[in-house]
């Protein structure tokens, strides 16, 4: 055996392959292909665009190609590695500023040309850290770095900071003035209500005064110390207004709000009810909530609040055809707040799921072998042990609510909301700006919830602190809570069940309220457009979900297993579009790329783009559990057997996420199927998809077409649901075999 | 079939280089996790790094795997500085503590897998494969999932696929931890056999000092990211140069003594006593628990039985004296242990203590 193998894989100055091969590709992408478009089209050859032809005219061009051509020949050179890499960093960096200037000047939208090159000035950027030492990790993934940190910069910050942007600058001057205007309408919030013969600040302020009082003697009596009286009295006073003037007010803040607190008060007790019976039922009904509970996830949230007219709606069928009513009572506040109950409790479900079954049984055990009754040990044990993930769950369905744009929309009842504002500020009163500062105030409210729940509640988990739960039986419910709390969620499950069944009805009804014969004029009327725009909706999310799981999974492992400058921010900001709402990101897309340079609007990819960066959060999320999953040492171990961290990734950690991978891919898919608020500022009559479709069927008053196309999509959803948890149970059957192996 | 692992034993016996240490220091944030460390392995030896949990001896290991860099300091291995190197080019290879075999490869797959990395021809790869593997005594596992093997077998895919590679020294972090006290035994005595035979430069990280004593050429007791003593077992055992090693190592009773001419006074009790180097004056007395002779009368430290436990072998004792308490492993009377309460004498044989500084 030849002991030649066991020699230094390369001598250090040796030539680089990495630089030469990502030079080679930057400088011919960046000759042949055309560097500009001529308009919208994004596969158009644009003849004298190429960088070949505009080497002599364009001095900036020929500069960034220059540089372009010295970084492979800097990888040709025989210099010693720290050299080479400071080198190559220093070209590469301003072969970007280059492209970046080039593009500036020309103010045309760019080609293929650009990307390429630029994309390959940022691998030579990456390589260079990478050989000058200035990253602990190879090329490949100081390249991924700044690759995904750039395209977060670019397609998550950049639009966020042109909402901000429009939000002040009006017609080019920096000005406070949109804020004031919008403030002061009556559509954003208004308390006193100069129509009403009620004087509604003043009822307010009584009403806190009286709470004030109430709570003040209460505490006196109670815990006898000033400053407990002090505290409770204001506490209880602001609040006593605050409740008032929401419940009196109007405008926009006031319903969302009021909305908001509404939702994420239901949602999370029924998501905990359902918790504990999921987990400490003894009754089959609990079998139920595993599939209940995904019902959501494949919906549009919308259609539920469609499904509430159908049902309760001035024609509906319980409110009109079975009680006879004619009533507009559950459009607007009520059917909405039940309409997102009903979709987000789902959400509170499922993490509170995981906090009660990651309570110790132990803690319980130990309650009751000291003599406490099941309601003690319920009431002093398991509700502080919740709490936090309560609070959690809390916060999370109230962003959830705060950003929905679908059901305000179809059932609102015409009511001004923040979510809604934000688009009817462009589409129907053709004012970005205006737009800008309600999106504005959304995200501030969103944010600042998001950063509670992330730094404030996120850290006050006891449950992990445990550590490793007993495996004793899990305790049962006290059979009254049991019976009790099966008796809700059956009263939901029905809920649940007549309101997709009134949308499978409604969808070969001919018209529902009045004649419902059977039909199939509905669906029949899909064709064509219907079925092209659902085609279109399935390939794009098909193209987006692929990127964006990869590049969540990818960013999942550089944030869990790398430590990097800038590592924190990357994590933050990646996972910015949890508390973005989704309204907000689309006119945040449309200020930033519906001119210049990077005009993207009215095409395919925008879309794209707009699905990879909102569902790539979730994808980083399964892609950090993951990769937890994973003992750190088969890495270490691949690494010391020479691979690199490319080889260690296709060889090593994929085959050992490949279900989570799958799973995050459908998930991403489906959530693009469904998603609505963000691309509704971004769907052109050429490129449409099929949840703005539905809505615009809503507007038009074709419900049985909206129900028929929204049949179609559930069922879709579901399938592909059910194909993907058949799979992926599958493939877990397989990797169990191999996954004892570590101990 | 099974191919004779002549050729790769030659390989790395040939292969095998020093390792060394120049005034290397890591820290990870304010955390000071090697300090200074200077230290030189001998070809073909097996070194142990051992000391308790957060000494430094994983970093310091981790440091040769190239999976850390040091801080300051210099790494070599043979006459070539790797500091700068990464982990994939410094013909190293490391037995992890959980073995890290892939889960979703088989065992021949994981041998196979460094030398696919390198693209090596197909007949190459199943050639030394199959060396490696009767080198440890795996034959016909080729097949199996990791996940089917026991924790010796496992052990031993993960010593092969490391040998496999023709490495320049082999690194293990805590190798056996992951089996039961009484395989643990057999395996360190392969690993030991395996090592000698081969006569590969080893360095082998543990907390447990009898794994050390057990199998290492020379032990590296570390403590607080710097050495403590540098050693054959015996000489730590024996001689040990801070009272942090005579504590770590076997178990050890510390006596306030004085030093005088040509003998050593330790709780009044006088006894002539002679070591090289030791000052007069205060000293402290290091005597290990087998070798107190007790006895009811006659010379010796006058105590009292504290406690008294059967063993099996031996008689566990605490007696208190005016030196302190002394724990004794005597087994001269384990079939008739003496009553607590007892008034016994301990006599100290000059061939089995060793002076410290006083502390």
């Amino acid at each position: 055996m030849a002991s030649s193998t066991i020699a230094l894989a390369r001598p250090a100055h040796a030539p680089s392959t990495t630089l030469i091969a990502w030079s080679g590709l930057a400088l011919a992408g960046g000759l042949l292909l055309p560097w500009f478009r001529a308009g919208r089209e994004l596969a158009v050859f644009v003849p004298g665009a190429t960088g070949l032809e505009l080497l002599g005219s364009e001095r900036t061009v020929a500069a960034a190609l220059a540089c372009a051509l010295l970084c492979g020949i800097l990888g040709g050179l025989r210099l010693p590695l720290y050299r080479r890499g400071q080198m190559a960093l220093t070209t590469a960096a301003l072969g970007c500023v280059l492209v970046v200037l080039a593009l500036a000047r020309s103010g045309q939208p760019m080609g293929p040309a650009p990307v390429v090159l630029f994309l390959g000035f940022l691998s030579l950027v990456g390589a260079g850290l990478s050989l000058g030492g200035y990253l602990r990790a190879d090329a490949f993934i100081a390249a991924s770095i700044v690759w995904v940190a750039v395209f977060v910069v670019i397609f998550i910050l950049y639009p966020l900071w042109a909402v901000l942007q429009a939000s002040v600058f009006v017609k080019g001057r920096l000005t406070l003035e949109m804020f004031g205007v919008v403030f002061r309408s009556p559509n954003f919030l208004m308390v006193g209500n100069p129509l009403t013969p009620m004087d509604e600040m003043r009822v307010a302020s009584t009403l806190g005064a009286v709470v004030a009082v109430i709570a003040g003697l209460t505490a006196a009596v109670v815990a006898r110390r000033l400053r407990a009286v002090v505290v409770w009295a204001v506490g209880a006073g602001v609040a006593g207004v605050l409740v008032a003037a929401l419940y009196l007010g109007f405008g926009a803040v006031r319903n969302s709000v009021l909305l908001a607190m509404i939702v994420g008060g239901f949602s999370t007790g029924l998501g905990f009810l359902f918790a504990l019976l999921a987990e400490r039922s003894q009754l089959p009904t609990r079998r139920l909530l595993g599939p209940v509970s995904i019902l959501p996830i494949i919906t549009p949230p919308f259609v539920l609040g469609l499904a509430m007219v159908y049902l309760f709606g001035r024609q509906g069928f319980v409110t009109h055809s079975v009680l006879g009513l004619s009533t507009t009572a559950f459009s607007g506040l009520l059917g909405l707040s039940i309409a997102q109950i009903l979709a987000y409790t789902p959400i509170a479900f499922l993490l509170l799921q995981g906090v009660v079954r990651a309570m110790d049984v132990a803690l319980e055990e130990a309650s009751e072998t000291l003599g406490a009754s099941n309601w003690y040990t319920l009431r002093t044990v398991i509700w502080p042990l919740a709490r936090p993930g309560i609070a959690n769950a809390f916060l999370l369905t109230v962003i959830e609510s705060l950003a929905d744009f679908g059901n305000p929309v179809v059932i609102g009842g015409g009511k001004p909301y923040l979510a809604t504002e934000v688009f009817y500020a462009i589409v129907g009163r053709y004012n970005p700006n205006e737009a800008a500062v309600f999106g504005v105030v959304l995200l501030c409210m969103t944010l600042t919830i998001f950063l509670i729940q992330r730094y404030w509640v996120g850290e006050r988990f006891y449950v992990t602190v445990t550590g490793r739960p007993t495996h004793a039986t899990p305790r049962r419910l006290p059979p009254a809570l049991d019976y009790a709390v099966t008796g809700v969620f059956l009263v939901w499950v029905l809920l649940i069940v007549l309101l997709y069944g009134s949308i499978f009805v409604g969808s070969v009804t001919n018209l529902w309220g009045f004649d419902y014969t059977f039909t199939l004029k509905h669906l029949k009327g899909l064709s064509p457009t219907g079925w092209h725009v659902f085609r279109t909706t399935a390939s794009l999310s098909l193209i987006a979900a692929i990127p964006s799981t990869l590049l969540g999974f990818l960013i999942g492992y550089l944030v869990t297993r790398y430590s990097f400058p800038g590592r924190r921010a990357l994590e933050f900001s990646s996972m910015l579009s949890f508390a973005v709402p989704g309204t907000v990101m689309g006119i945040g897309y449309i200020l930033a790329f519906n001119q210049g340079t990077l005009l993207l609007t009215g095409t395919e990819l925008i879309i794209i783009m707009a699905f990879v960066f909102r569902n790539m959060p979730v994808a980083i999320r399964s892609g950090v559990a993951a990769i937890h999953q994973i003992d750190r040492s088969l890495e270490e171990c691949s690494t010391m057997l020479r691979a690199g961290s490319a080889t260690t990734l296709r060889r090593v950690v994929a085959p050992l996420v490949q279900a989570a991978l799958l799973s995050g891919l459908v998930f991403a898919f489906v959530r693009a199927m469904t998603a609505i608020s963000q691309v509704i500022f971004l769907v052109t009559p050429r490129v449409n998809l099929s949840t703005a479709l539905i809505l615009a069927y809503v507007e038009h008053g074709s419900m049985g077409r909206a129900a028929a196309l929204s049949s179609v999509l559930v069922v879709f959803m579901a399938v592909v649901i059910m194909a993907m948890y058949w799979s992926v149970t599958r493939l877990d059957a397989r990797a169990g075999r191999g996954a004892q192996a570590k101990p | 079939m099974a191919v004779p692992a002549t050729q790769l034993k030659q390989v790395l016996h040939e292969e095998a280089s020093p390792v060394r240490f120049e005034r290397v220091t890591k820290r990870f944030g304010p955390v000071l996790a090697v300090d200074d460390v200077t230290l030189e392995v001998p070809a073909g030896n097996l070194v142990t790094l051992l000391g308790p949990s957060g000494c430094g001896k994983t970093t310091a290991l981790r440091m040769i795997a190239g999976l850390e860099w040091p801080t300051e300091g210099r790494v070599y291995i043979g006459n070539e500085d790797v500091t700068p190197l990464p982990a994939a080019n410094r013909s190293v290879t490391m037995v992890f503590q959980a073995y890290a075999l892939f889960p979703h490869l088989t065992v021949f797959e994981n041998i196979a897998y460094g030398l696919r990395v390198m693209r090596r021809p197909q007949a190459e790869i199943r050639q030394r494969v199959s060396e490696a593997m009767s080198l440890v005594g795996l034959p016909g596992l080729e097949q199996r999932a990791p996940a089917q093997l026991s924790g010796g077998q496992q052990q031993r895919v993960a010593l092969a696929r490391a040998l496999v590679m023709q490495p320049k020294v082999l690194l293990f972090d805590e190798p056996l931890s992951n089996l039961d006290a009484k395989l643990r035994k057999r395996v360190r005595a392969d690993i030991r056999m395996l090592q000698q035979d081969l006569g590969i430069t080893s360095i082998y990280v543990t907390h447990d000092q009898s794994e050390a004593l057990a199998i290492s050429d020379i032990v590296v007791v570390m403590n607080q990211g710097h050495i403590e003593q540098v050693g054959t077992p015996t000489d730590l055992y024996r001689r040990p140069a801070s009272r942090f090693v005579a504590d770590f190592i076997g178990e050890a009773n510390l006596l306030p003594a004085v030093v005088e001419d040509g003998a050593v006074q330790v709780g009044g009790h006088r006894f002539p006593y002679q070591q090289p180097g030791v000052a007069l004056g205060a000293a402290t007395l290091m005597v290990r628990p087998e070798s107190v002779r007790i006895a009811v009368g006659g010379e010796g430290l006058p105590g009292r039985v504290q406690t008294a436990f059967f063993m099996g072998t031996y008689a566990d004792y605490l007696i208190e004296t005016e030196a302190g308490e002394v724990s004794v492993a005597d087994s001269q009377s384990v079939d008739r242990l003496y009553a607590v309460g007892a008034s016994v004498r301990l006599q100290f044989s000059p061939s089995a203590v060793y002076l410290l500084p006083p502390g």
